[in-house]
């Protein structure tokens, strides 16, 4: 599967993507965005199976990434890892059709009960 | 109650949110310590705003690492050895950038998060504004979560809102 990692900071897109390997999820294919408009076009250029973004973002937002998204009809499995876990978030996440939300900061554990269902 | 009291009565829940990062980012056990001991004349720093949309209050964020901490910081996030001085400032910025996404949770409902704001400085030269500071020690290293009552947000940038221009790009 080919996972796309959307993530302002360098530093935090190789943390997730260590993380996945942690989780038990190696062998995949990972390609990279630093916001959310590259994070568009490149979903539109190499159709991943699952997206794993960040929230704040210069040039675009995470959300308004995924509704965008959304908007043009993808239903590509969406889940963000952002440093923000508010109960106002999750529940703006998931009115978007977010996956759900994983905070910073986090542990294998939680990558692995998150996307499981999505990434074998 | 001054808004500072206000903040000083989170103290306990800001040191435990800064250990509990530490602890994440670096991967080693972290502590609660009384004061910063920076080393060295070189400080690297995070800033960040809140931006409260309820009572259009600004409060900042900061976190202050010396240089050392800074170069083991990237290290250990990028996974090398010898990180560049862009390594330092995007572990430093991501560093601030979650600590001050964790604050937000902790202390606001209706609130904005600025983008991190990285720096390196000469320690010499830091104005140390009114604010609560808790302190961590990781790997022997001390770091620093500030947070600051109306703050001035001058330099910072904030996540754009671009949805409605890009939907009207869509086909």
């Amino acid at each position: 599967m080919k996972i796309l990692v959307a993530d302002d900071s360098r530093a935090m897109r190789m943390i997730v993507i260590r993380t996945l390997r942690q989780a038990g999820f190696a062998g995949h294919e990972i390609i990279e965005a630093e916001n959310g408009a590259q994070a568009l076009e490149m979903v539109q250029k190499q159709n991943p199976g699952l997206i794993l973004s960040d929230w704040n973002m210069p040039e675009m937002t995470g959300i308004d990434f995924l509704r965008t998204l959304r908007g043009s009809g993808s239903a590509t499995p969406f889940c963000f890892v952002t440093s923000e876990g508010s109960d106002e978030m999750r529940a703006l996440a998931e009115e978007a059709g977010a996956m759900g939300l994983i905070a910073k900061p986090f542990t294998s554990d939680v990558f692995e009960d998150m996307l499981s269902t999505v990434v074998s | 109650m001054s808004v500072l009291d206000e903040l000083e009565e989170a103290r306990g829940d800001l040191e435990g949110l800064l250990v509990d990062v530490l602890e994440s980012v670096f991967g080693e056990e972290a502590a609660p310590a009384w004061e910063a001991e920076f080393g060295g004349t070189r400080i690297a720093r995070a800033r960040l705003a809140i931006h409260d949309e309820v009572t259009n209050v600004y409060t900042g964020v900061e976190v202050c690492v010396d240089t050392v901490t800074a170069r083991l910081l990237a290290g250990r996030m990028l996974n090398v050895a010898s990180p560049a001085a862009d390594d330092l400032l995007d572990a430093v910025g991501e560093l601030g950038n979650i600590a001050g996404g964790n604050v937000k949770s902790l202390l606001y409902q209706h609130a904005r998060l600025s983008l991190p704001t990285p720096e390196i400085l000469d320690a010499a030269g830091v104005t140390w504004e009114p604010a609560v500071r808790v302190h961590g020690v990781v790997l022997g290293q001390t770091v620093e979560l500030a947070v600051l009552p109306e703050y001035a947000v001058g330099g910072l940038a904030w996540p754009p809102s671009q949805l409605d221009e890009v939907l009207e790009t869509l086909p």
